[in-house]
């Protein structure tokens, strides 16, 4: 039987969520692996898993529970063991470097900060900032719409305008509240957010945080910020920027584990 | 096409809520240890949309031209979002009377635009038929 593994903690961690629900339908119980000075968060793994909504709240709901009670390191959804021996193998052998980074997580949490435009009052600030594009906009709406072309061409240059905007609202959004945290991960960029930053926060001055970011919605209010927190420090757990998910080792299946398995 | 994602709520923690918020962060964030294996992620590649692509799209410029277009006596920047459809058609309508940009007295054309709406019960048919044709245009071309 394969384990799957949530989380590194130490193991004088005080509430462990031994016996909590974890991934799989049933729901496979959390238990506690423990070597050389940590404690490994794992439960079976169930055959097939796959990376379905209720899967992953498994995943997150064991995190935030252990991570309430103490210092954390949070492992990719997803990962596999091929057997308990195969942890306690892997702490014993990089006990020193866990308890480091565990050490240097103490007492924080992740904040989750994703920020949109609302559109209507971007296109306003836009439209109130940019005397070329009211001009073509006013003309346009003289001629009935105006042409084809014509709308392309103020089309573009709106979502020039905006994405310019955009931009500067993401350093912005980034200067005002990195400094009422202890570390800043810049996150992937997609088509729902302009900016995706994750703070690393002392969890008792997260209020401190949190105003910060209240001043932000205060004073850009064309900005929906949507904060997620407090998280376990996903983006924090290796020193520098974490990088993405290797391809080869996503698609790589449980046979793979038998070869490189220690 | 944008990909407008729903509205979350703001603040709290974990809850199922926020999961399209820190999908990213628990797929793609935390501890890799390269001793263990990683289940198949296979198709939940929904964070790699090219973001110059979708911006860059003439679907995407037309809707900034007609969003423009409504957009002279709408202000405030926190509309409710339920509104502009309704608000945009009415304010076209009454755009033919007052040309110049309404951009310098945003709380006055809000009223304005409420007060229109109560005054002329809301006609549809004018703006309508305009976008009709607009799209024909569009077509022919």
């Amino acid at each position: 039987m394969s384990t799957y593994v949530y989380g590194i903690a130490a193991d004088s961690h005080p509430s462990l969520p031994d016996g909590m629900g974890g991934v799989g339908d049933p729901a496979r119980p959390v238990r506690v692996v423990k070597e050389a000075g940590l404690a490994a968060i794992v439960s079976d793994a169930p055959e097939g898993l796959r990376p379905k909504r209720k899967e992953l709240l498994a995943h997150q709901n064991v995190l935030a529970e252990a991570g309430a009670g103490g210092a954390l390191l949070p492992m990719r959804f997803g990962s596999v063991a091929l057997d308990d021996a195969a942890v306690t193998g892997v702490l014993g052998e990089r006990a020193e470097h866990y308890k480091e980074r565990l050490d240097a997580l103490a007492g924080k949490v992740e904040y989750n900060v994703k920020a949109s435009h609302n559109e209507e009052a971007a296109l306003h600030g836009v439209m109130a900032q940019n005397s070329e594009i009211r001009a073509l906009a006013e003309a346009n709406r003289q001629a009935g719409g105006g042409s084809y072309e014509q709308r392309l061409r103020l089309g573009e240059m709106v979502a020039s305008a905006l994405k310019a905007r955009e931009a500067e609202d993401a350093v912005d959004l980034q200067h005002t509240l990195e400094p009422a945290a202890d570390a800043v991960s810049v996150g992937p960029e997609s088509t729902g957010w302009l900016a995706n930053l994750s703070f690393l926060v002392e969890r008792e001055s997260a209020e401190v945080f949190l105003t910060a970011v209240e001043q932000v919605r205060k004073g850009h209010p064309h900005l929906d910020v949507r904060v997620n927190g407090p998280l376990p420090p996903y983006s924090f757990v290796e020193p520098g920027p974490s990088e993405p998910a290797e391809t080869g080792a996503i698609q790589a299946g449980p046979a793979a584990a038998a070869e490189t398995g220690h | 096409m944008t990909v407008v994602p729903a509205q979350q709520q703001t603040g709290g923690g974990g809850g199922s809520s926020g999961l399209y918020d820190v999908l990213e962060l628990i797929l793609d964030r935390g501890l890799v240890i390269d001793a263990f294996v990683r289940v198949s992620l296979v198709g939940i590649e929904i964070l790699k949309i090219d973001v110059r692509v979708v911006v860059a799209s003439v679907d995407t410029y037309l809707r900034f031209a007609e969003a423009c277009n409504r957009l002279d006596l709408e202000a405030g920047p926190r509309k409710s979002p339920g509104l502009p459809d309704v608000v945009g058609q009415i304010t076209e309508s009454g755009a033919r009377g007052k040309s110049k940009g309404a951009l310098s007295g945003a709380a006055e054309t809000v009223s304005d635009a409420f007060k229109q709406a109560r005054e002329e019960g809301q006609t549809e048919s004018r703006p309508r038929a305009r976008k009709t044709t607009a799209r024909k245009k569009e077509e022919q071309e």
